[in-house]
């Protein structure tokens, strides 16, 4: 607690927030009372490991979409980076719309455009899990239907169930200032984790049934 | 998949890849009764979640210990983003979040009824935890298993998160069960006033379950309400026995034959009453979530209006690439 006070985490992440038109989506606000724009959450839980797409967040802008994120998908101690990006700079792609595509995969990149980066997940079995798509790797593309492309060429193994691209541009990264403020005062809390309950009602037999804890009457 | 097949092709299909066990994610074809029939359940889950969130957040500045204070505010807003996941679930179908909350607010939507009894004394909590959650994760461990992608990785993360409910439930009731007669008192009063809509939890009998045999068919519910309702019993009666506790049920009784404990008729004239909005709290909840929209209506505006701003100033120093 003390070191989120020292540390406001506003100030922490609005130095490294770069805002261009795409990444904080056109939307009138004052018909915005129940819902913002959705920006797609990737959680990476520890160094070295990849970013994993968790799910989405609503916010008006990249800071607090950050931040919302944070609130929801990091109660507990796992994770080390925060990656945030509208969802409209997402581009998806099904295994089954893949075999449905009669234009696949002669799809031609955009003449002219500058080469980007953008970033490959994927899903690659129908088990049970909590991530939507994992980080694999990069591609260098001239839009989102290039990246996607060069994706499914690359990456494209027969137990590829989903493919996402997105370009690095539209990410809007936690860096190692934010780890004290954002996700290392869970590792405190470990209320919350199940494990810290084992034995406990056991240990509670064993003091003769003694509780110090008084309800309230 | 091929554009030139019929719908009843594709249905074929599409019931093939759930026989064999895949995930149907979002792009895939889908029926438009399945789409339907998700946004109809996953939000009154979403629903079920924030409701949630009332009957325990009321106690939360009457907690008798600091560490029972943090356990509880933990467990709340664990609900809280619990009902986040979900939501995102259901807009991964096309649902509008908007829509969902405002039919919650509009007092249009269905959520669990469960939370439309009163939460009347501090082991409320703890019962509430061993019992509710217990009942929830039963249901929500079929769920991981759902045909549907997001659900099913919805309710892998929840249940994860979810034990601590149960266990710090049980922990707390345990512990009262076997403290001062007023503590015992208190488990006992709990038990009593929340074993029956705890049993309801998991809907009606499966003959008026109107739903089921859709769901059931496609792959989003793997079991039937009276199997869960019944597992939930086997495991849940030996608890409260070790406990010391006494189930508020004069015929409960242990079938050699079946294995099973067998309780008595459950009341489901009750339980139809409080799901068509009149059980003891059902206005209560809705006048305290939609006080909450509107007292959060102030922090809305200043985050619209923030976010308008710095817009503005972003679109100016976009080829700043300030790191």
């Amino acid at each position: 607690m003390n070191r989120l006070l020292k540390t406001p985490i506003t100030a922490t992440l609005t130095k490294h927030i770069l805002i261009t038109d795409y990444r904080t989506p056109t939307t009138d606000h004052q018909n915005m009372d129940t819902q913002w724009p959705r920006w797609e959450v990737f959680k990476q839980d520890r160094p070295g490991k990849p970013f994993e797409a968790v799910g989405t967040v609503h916010a008006p802008d990249a800071e607090m979409a950050l931040l919302n994120a944070r609130d929801v998908f990091v109660r507990r101690p796992e994770c080390h980076t925060l990656w945030v990006a509208p969802e409209a700079a997402v581009l998806r792609l099904t295994a089954q719309e893949l075999a449905g595509r009669q234009d696949w995969p002669d799809e031609p990149a955009t003449e002219g455009s500058e080469e980007m980066a953008y970033h490959v997940f994927l899903r690659q079995s129908h088990r049970r899990s909590m991530v939507a798509v994992t980080l694999v790797g990069q591609v260098l593309a001239a839009s989102s239907a290039d990246a996607m492309h060069q994706a499914v060429a690359q990456y494209g193994a027969s137990d590829t169930v989903v493919w996402w691209v997105v370009p690095d541009s539209a990410l809007i990264r936690s860096n190692d200032d934010d780890i004290a403020s954002m996700f290392e005062p869970a590792l405190e809390k470990t209320y919350r984790d199940q494990t810290t309950y084992r034995g406990r009602i056991f240990e509670g037999r064993r003091r003769g049934g003694t509780v110090k804890e008084v309800p309230g009457a | 998949m091929p554009p030139e097949l019929t719908h009843d092709e594709r249905l074929t299909a599409f019931e093939a890849r759930i026989a064999r066990g895949e995930k149907i994610e979002p792009g895939d074809w889908m029926p438009d009764d399945y789409r339907r029939q998700l946004i109809r359940m996953i939000s009154q889950h979403a629903h079920s979640e924030i409701v949630g969130m009332l009957p325990e957040g009321a106690w939360i500045e009457h907690a008798p210990s600091l560490r029972r204070k943090l356990i509880l505010i933990a467990k709340v807003q664990d609900e809280a983003g619990h009902g986040q996941y979900l939501y995102h679930a259901a807009e991964s179908l096309g649902a509008e979040r908007q829509d969902l909350i405002d039919a919650l607010l509009a007092g249009k939507a269905k959520y669990s009824n469960i939370f439309n009894y009163p939460t009347l004394n501090w082991a409320d909590v703890g019962m509430i935890g061993w019992l509710v959650d217990g009942a929830a994760i039963k249901n929500q461990t079929m769920l991981t298993g759902a045909s549907y992608g997001p659900y099913s990785r919805a309710m892998v993360r929840i249940c994860a998160e979810e034990t601590f409910h149960y266990k710090q439930g049980k922990e707390m009731i345990t512990l009262y069960a076997q403290g001062t007669p007023h503590q015992r008192r208190m488990a006992q009063d709990a038990l009593d006033r929340w074993w029956w809509p705890s049993l309801m939890m998991f809907g009606p009998p499966d003959a008026d379950s109107t739903n089921s045999t859709t769901l059931m068919r496609w792959g989003i519910k793997l079991k039937s309400n009276d199997a869960l309702r019944q597992e939930f019993i086997d495991e849940i009666v030996p608890e409260l026995h070790a406990a010391g506790l006494c189930i508020p049920d004069p015929d409960l009784r242990y079938d050699e034959n079946s294995g099973h404990w067998l309780t008595g008729p459950i009341d489901w004239d009750e339980f139809w009453r409080v799901i068509k909005g009149n059980g003891p709290m059902n206005r209560e909840r809705l006048r305290a979530r939609r006080t909450a929209h509107d007292d959060g209506l102030w922090v809305r505006e200043a985050m619209a209006a923030y976010a308008s701003r710095s817009s503005v100033i972003g679109k100016r120093s976009t080829v700043s690439g300030q790191r």
